[in-house]
């Protein structure tokens, strides 16, 4: 925390310092930022469930002609503090979003400092999406550049000959998934999850050790990308742990443990996506070589280690006036048998995306449909967003969850919910 | 005398001349010095192209076809053997070969694309297939194998006409220059090649083509003035020294010369504009010129110098100049005003040029001479010879006044056999100028004696032409040449052509295919054709490439198969000869190659050539109606009276009517070189009059308006001034009667006519009207008494009204030269440069009905990788969709999809997306995808042009062009039913545009507007477009547009993207 005001105290410093914009050093300085305010209501009961105010400034400072420091810093005050904040004040979270310097050494693209990465051709299903955790408090259902949590990263992108492009990433911070409490609002229950324990058994949750070494429990990884004949391709290798920990069960005496540990796997895929007239095909491919999932009673540990095979495909289709449809399918394997892990060997999920623009794009109407065909059971988000004037925004909402209350989504069938949000520019 | 004390200010201004002689001579000897200074950097620029306005379709259309196929224009070796085996034996062929790969050698010899036996190579068929392989490898050393090698050639029908005759008898090297500004030089080598070779008995070696024209001509005409202006100086001094009898004012005279000729050469060199094959008369007609002010100022002073042995010598100069300068400024000024028509009705920028800098080299003769010439006299103490005192005070006349009073009395007695004898002259001219043919050949500079000449007439006999006409077919995909049906239409084409008069032969892409087919075939004759579906046409090109180079067909096709080029070879150069054949062809092709998906243009030097002669006798005739009406404009001003300004004008115009008629019966066309003639005949004839005139008012002031009297005194002083002016002028353009530049000489002898001509009419029937007549303004002294100083104000406010008139008047309709054809607009916008990269700024400003708006900024980059176009834009505010970037790769071919990448910020991802179609609007803007990527210019593939209408807005002309898709798909899939939009003929730009859609209902309407020259590129500043179904209007203001900085490769890579810069 010290850290992160010392950062943002830097910051104002310099934005103060624009009104005597006359540094040697700075070429030019650019500021912005954005103020949501959110309200977010039950729908079962027209509760609050989540009344925010969120400020995010970004400050892009080219420092010379090749380099520039991007900030982007967030604040986030909720009057309702349902939903959790990571840090001890419930109300108020602050936070430094990104920090990192862009620039450029002969033919290679260095970016070092916080921030985003994201990999493969899917949208939503993480695949090789894998390379940053994410803020799970409200679910999913904030947009993924909200929820991803940026990671201090070394990312360098040098070309390796005409075609290729290879991307280097070094990431020395152990930063992993933010779950939510307990009693949060969005909480997870279902056994696909959370382990299970028999009723009347105490269950006692230890302390998650977590790696400490920076070098040595750090992620890395390598992506190589091309143009090729029409066909965007990349090749992705990512040695990493995994970004929630694995909850191994123990029985002491009579009573239960959960001893959170973290994993390492490896990771190795492609991607691959071209466009054919009115259509978009998209693909990625992934094989982690250690998953570890929840086992039921019959397993000792409660954790059963197994590879995994996914993959994910999308078809876009722009070719009906404004319409925009998208549809993907993710699968994901198993290639261990085992019948004692609690889900399905072979698991699947679908999703189908429509939007449609109006009046010259002012007008945003989109649904999201998720389901997940084990369980059959999903997330319909509908929402229509609408641009005022050049700098705010009104939009509003339509979270809707369905199917088994086991679920990974039915899970949340309660929180059903209606938001409404305006959006400022600067 | 009066004069004396009313002089005011002119004689002040006199009078410090003459007081302060060394001065006033030192001075304008600097002047001149320091003119001359930049005489060095005069360039001499012999080509044909030089006669064509930059900015001409034809030359940029032409220049297109030069950088996609390399055609220029030939330098052409001929190897003739008369014998019996023609060249077909070992000896002449060797020489080919030597001949060949000397020429090869030369720096600014295209080694790629040289052209002949020795280079070429014959297509048989083996077992294999197709065997390509030289006619020279090896060079047949026997008389077997020349045999051979003529049965290759006769089997080979391509070959036969172009590089070897039909007979046999005679052979081409075709060599093609890197850089055709120095093709003097080359052709200098070229000939010390030919002179150097072993020539055996029997074998000729000619050197012709148009490359070595221009070659040639440069040092031709050098060589010619050289000879020419030192002997016209010459004579002129001669007559000087007769008339005079001293050797002072010849210096003098001569002084003015140099500085009436060398200072214009250097104003010229300083200007960049370059000495044209036409400039070479400019100092023969300025050394004419300027002699005759200071033979009039001298004859003047000579006379008071006798009529006042005992005067001063400064006294006697002012009062000479006080008399003299009227008539000097006023020849002068008519001078120039002949020569600015010249200037105005031109469309050619030598004749422009010629027209300009002579009227300069005028301007400084008059100058010189009323300055410079008055101090000359006083140093040089100009003492009139005792020869005309005696004879002057004797009231005796010498030989040449005696003539002039001979010719007096004859006028005087039968004035109305004068008038009627010129009458008849000029119905016969008048009925003559019908006849006048407009014919030119580039050739025909050349007297028949000299050896390109000779080289130019044997080629054009054995061999099918020197004359090359190209036609261009381009269709609108890769590979489209491959389809039998296009190849068909060019088989077609070839045909046609060759019924047309003087195309002797052509080569195609067409003629190699239908030689492979035979050979793949057996090699039957009737295998001579075109194969008949598109993979077999395919695969013979890529089986040549299998046993020869691709590369040899780059002259008849490019590299993706899209464009072709069929070159017709013409044997006469002549603009009357080949003007049937470029007219019949045009028809053609706008009817067989419609446009769709196939189209011809026509281009070459026989092309060039025939635009722009085929409007020489409109410019011609223009010319001299200009400086007709500028002549009479300046003298009726002068002369106070519209009648006398006329009156100065009748000499001229019956000398040009005689002129008419006499080249009708000598047969000289009028050309390039003959029809600038009208313009020098006024400037220089028009002096004559001015001065009759002008001393015949005077005198009639003193001596009571009998008119005889007048004349009786005019003759002896005035005319025989005016008959050594005469002969100074006519020997000055006889001695370019010598000249052996075929033009030239026509040139001399129709201005010496014409010149001859406006002195006798001055002479006679220019006094018989005045004494028939008896016209008013003869009589000036109703007229006030007007002081010098008064009459110079009125000659210098009189000029600059008509000078600033005639500009503005004439501004706007200089380049009036062609109507503009719908499709020749649609290729000057689509030729408006645009840079090969640019980085800009673009704020979008997009405005419901309501008149709510919204703003975004972006900030783009665009670069050309050949046909292909890479754009890339960056959001940069509003803050909710900053940092999405859009990237698109365009591809030319409209069947290849474009490659168009989004980043979006809230994702942090490269998303591909699918090219949207063309008709789409752009990112929520009322621009659609392909409105944004033509960027302003037209699409042939995708509409059918018209012009409908010419407008005038605010001075400008607007062409109002309308457009229809070529098919209802493309008109669905484009969005756009019918369109009409503005084109702005100064900066060739669309300006405004009306869109309906494919219902016709009116949907849209483009406005553009501040539109400035951005580092020298004509730029759209501001686009505002309005779409009137919906109400909504989309602003696009460009901003810190930069064509100069590069932009880097890597900002085009979905990188780039995610990095936002």
């Amino acid at each position: 925390m010290p850290k992160l005001c010392l950062a943002f105290v830097l910051m104002c410093g310099v934005e103060s310092s624009f009104a005597v914009l006359d540094w040697g050093t700075i070429r030019d300085a650019d500021f912005s930022a954005t103020i949501d305010q959110d309200l977010t209501v039950k729908k079962s009961d027209g509760s609050t469930q989540k009344f925010q105010t969120t400020i995010e400034p970004r400050w892009d400072i080219d420092l010379t002609n090749n380099t520039r420091l991007v900030g982007i810093g967030r604040i986030r005050v909720d009057n309702e503090s349902k939903l959790g904040f990571s840090g001890s004040n419930e109300h108020v979270d602050l936070e430094v979003r990104e920090l990192y310097v862009d620039t450029q050494w002969r033919s290679a693209y260095l970016r070092l400092g916080k921030q985003q990465i994201v990999w493969g051709q899917a949208d939503g299903l993480r695949v090789l999406d894998v390379v940053n955790p994410l803020d799970l408090r409200e679910f999913i259902l904030p947009d993924f550049e909200d929820r991803r949590i940026p990671l201090w990263t070394a990312n360098i992108e040098v070309p390796v000959n005409d075609v290729w492009t290879a991307q280097i990433l070094w990431i020395p911070d152990q930063t992993y998934d933010e779950l939510p409490e307990r009693d949060n609002t969005y909480a997870m229950t279902s056994s696909l999850v959370v382990p299970q324990a028999p009723v009347d058994v105490p269950v006692r949750l230890m302390q998650a050790k977590k790696p400490q070494r920076k070098i040595m429990d750090s992620d890395a990884g390598v992506r190589f990308s091309a143009f090729l004949g029409g066909w965007d391709v990349s090749l992705n290798y990512f040695y990493h742990f995994q970004d929630q920990a694995i909850l191994y069960r123990h029985y002491d005496g009579g009573a239960v443990s959960i001893e959170p540990k973290y994993e390492r796997s490896h990771l190795i895929g492609g991607s691959f996506s071209n466009a054919f007239g009115d259509t978009t095909v998209r693909a990625e491919i992934g094989y982690s070589s250690d998953r570890y999932f929840l086992a039921d009673h019959r397993d000792t540990d409660g954790i059963v280690r197994s590879g995994e095979l996914s993959y994910v495909l999308g078809v876009d289709f722009q070719g009906w006036r404004d319409w925009f449809i998208s549809a993907q399918i993710f699968q994901s394997y198993l290639t261990d048998t085992s019948d004692a892990a609690v889900r399905d060997r072979v698991d699947v999920t679908a999703t189908v995306l429509l939007q449609r623009y109006f009046m010259n794009e002012a007008l945003k109407a989109e649904t999201l449909v998720i389901q997940h065909m084990a369980d059959n059971d999903g997330l319909v988000q509908a929402s229509l967003a609408y641009e005022l004037t050049t700098d705010v925004q009104v939009n509003i909402g339509l979270d809707l969850f369905f199917g088994s209350s086991d679920g990974l989504y039915g899970q949340f069938k309660e929180e059903d919910s209606i938001s409404f949000g305006v959006e400022f520019g600067f | 005398m009066n004069k004396k004390h009313a002089g005011g200010w002119l004689e002040d201004f006199f009078s410090f001349i003459v007081n302060r002689p060394k001065t006033v001579v030192i001075l304008c000897l600097l002047i001149m010095g320091f003119t001359l200074s930049f005489l060095p950097q005069l360039v001499k620029d012999t080509r044909s192209d030089a006669f064509l306005a930059p900015d001409n379709p034809a030359l940029v259309y032409r220049d297109k076809v030069k950088e996609q196929f390399g055609l220029s224009d030939p330098l052409i070796i001929a190897v003739v053997n008369e014998g019996q085996q023609g060249i077909f034996n070992p000896t002449t062929l060797e020489l080919v070969r030597w001949l060949n790969d000397e020429i090869e050698q030369l720096d600014n010899v295209d080694s790629d694309r040289l052209v002949s036996l020795a280079t070429e190579k014959n297509i048989v068929g083996s077992e294999y297939g197709m065997d390509v392989r030289e006619f020279f490898d090896p060079v047949p050393s026997t008389q077997a194998n020349s045999e051979s090698l003529r049965e290759a050639i006769d089997d080979f029908p391509l070959y036969k006409g172009s590089i070897v005759a039909k007979d046999g008898k005679a052979t081409l090297i075709v060599a093609e220059m890197v850089d055709e500004l120095k093709a003097e030089v080359t052709y200098q080598q070229i000939m010390a090649i030919v002179d150097r070779a072993t020539v055996a008995d029997g074998d000729q070696i000619h050197v012709a083509g148009e490359g070595a024209i221009a070659g040639y001509l440069g040092s031709y005409i050098d060589a010619d003035a050289g000879r020419l202006n030192p002997l016209a100086g010459l004579i002129i001094t001669l007559i000087i020294i007769i008339a005079f009898r001293r050797f002072s004012p010849a210096l003098t005279g001569n002084v003015i010369i140099a500085a009436s000729v060398l200072m214009t050469l250097s104003v010229m060199a300083a200007n960049q504009v370059p000495f044209f094959v036409i400039t070479n008369a400019l100092p023969v007609i300025l050394i004419g010129i300027a002699v005759a002010d200071a033979i009039h100022i001298y004859s003047h002073y000579f006379e008071l110098q006798a009529e006042n042995p005992e005067g001063e010598v400064k006294e006697l100069v002012v009062r000479t100049m006080l008399e003299m300068w009227r008539p000097v400024t006023l020849t002068s000024l008519t001078t120039v005003a002949g020569f600015l028509g010249l200037y105005f009705a031109s469309y050619m920028p030598p004749f422009k040029y010629f027209g300009l800098f002579t009227a300069l080299g005028v301007m400084i003769a008059g100058t010189y001479s009323l300055i410079f010439l008055p101090a000359a006299m006083v140093l040089t103490k100009a003492k009139v010879s005792n020869h005309f005192v005696i004879k002057h005070q004797s009231k005796k006349s010498d030989f040449f006044a005696t003539v002039m009073i001979l010719l007096g009395r004859i006028t005087c007695t039968y004035p109305r056999v004068v008038i009627a004898l010129f009458a008849v002259l000029a119905v016969s001219g008048i009925y003559s100028s019908r006849y006048l043919t407009i014919d030119e050949d580039r050739i025909g500079t050349f007297h028949p004696s000299e050896r390109i000449y000779v080289a130019d007439k044997i080629i054009n006999e054995h061999l099918d032409g020197t004359g090359t006409l190209d036609v261009v077919i381009e269709t609108s995909n890769v590979e489209d040449l491959f389809l039998p049906e296009n190849l068909q239409k060019i088989q077609s084409l070839q045909t046609f052509a060759q019924t047309l008069p003087y195309v002797q032969g052509s080569t195609s892409i067409v003629d190699y295919l239908k030689q492979m087919n035979r050979a793949l075939n057996g090699g039957s004759v009737n295998e001579y054709k075109l194969p008949d579906n598109a993979n077999l046409v395919a695969q013979y090109f890529l089986l040549y490439s299998a046993s020869s180079d691709p590369t040899d067909f780059e002259e008849e096709v490019d590299y993706d198969y899209k464009t072709a080029n069929v070159r017709l070879n013409i044997n006469s150069g002549s603009f009357q000869d080949t003007k049937e054949t470029v007219v019949k062809l045009e028809e053609y092709i706008a009817k067989e190659f419609d446009g769709e998906n196939i189209r011809a243009t026509l281009s070459g030097r026989v092309n060039v050539n025939y635009h722009w002669i085929k409007d020489l006798g409109q410019s011609h005739f223009l010319g001299l109606g200009i400086a007709l009406f500028l002549v009479w404009a300046v003298a009726s001003l002068l002369f106070r009276s519209s009648l006398a300004g006329l009156f100065t004008l009748i000499p001229v115009v019956g000398s040009i009517l005689l002129v008419y008629s006499a080249m009708v019966a000598l047969n000289i066309n009028l050309g390039i070189g003959t029809s600038m003639f009208a313009s020098v005949a006024i400037g220089l004839g028009v002096d004559f009059s001015i001065h009759t005139v002008d001393r015949m008012r005077s005198l009639y002031r003193s001596v009571d308006g009998n008119i005889d009297r007048v004349l009786e005194r005019f003759y002896p002083t005035t005319g025989r001034a005016l008959l050594f002016n005469f002969m100074a002028i006519s020997c000055g353009f006889g001695v370019l009667i010598s000249s052996k530049v075929v033009p030239l000489n026509n040139f001399g002898t129709i201005v010496a006519l014409s010149v001859t001509t406006s002195f006798f009419a001055s002479m006679t029937l220019l006094p018989a009207m005045m004494k028939v007549f008896k016209p008013a303004f003869i009589d000036s002294s109703h007229l006030a008494v007007s002081t010098p100083a008064r009459s110079f104000a009125r000659v210098a406010s009189t000029v600059l009204v008509i000078a600033f008139g005639g500009y503005w008047l004439l501004s706007t309709n200089v380049y009036a030269d062609e109507k503009m054809t719908a499709s020749e607009i649609v290729q000057q916008v689509n030729s408006v440069r645009d840079g090969d990269f640019v980085t800009r700024k673009l704020t979008m400003h997009l405005m419901d009905r309501r008149g709510r708006e919204r703003v975004r900024e972006t900030f783009g980059f665009r670069k050309y990788y050949d046909n292909e176009k890479h754009s890339v834009l960056f959001y940069r505010s509003p803050a909710n969709v900053k940092g999405t970037a859009f990237l698109t790769w365009d591809y030319p071919d409209v069947d290849v999809d474009d490659d168009q990448w989004l980043y979006m910020p809230a994702i942090r991802k490269v998303r591909r997306i699918s090219a949207s179609d063309r008709g789409d609007y752009f990112l929520g803007t009322d621009f659609t995808y392909e409105d944004i990527k033509l960027e302003g210019k037209l699409s042939m593939s995708d509409y059918e042009y018209t012009l409908i209408d010419e407008e005038v807005v605010d001075g400008v002309l607007l062409y109002k062009m309308g457009s229809l898709p070529r098919t209802k798909e493309i008109a669905k899939e484009l969005g756009y039913g019918r369109t009409e939009f503005w084109v702005n003929s100064s900066n060739w730009l669309v300006v405004k545009a009306d869109f309906w859609n494919p219902k016709n209902e009116f949907l849209k309407t483009l406005e553009v507007s501040d539109i400035r020259k951005i580092n020298g590129i004509w730029t759209r500043h501001q686009l505002a477009i309005k779409n009137h179904k919906t109400g909504h209007l989309s602003r696009f203001v460009f901003s810190d547009v930069d064509y100069d900085t590069p932009v880097d490769d890597g900002v085009f890579t979905q990188r780039a993207l995610a990095r936002g810069r």
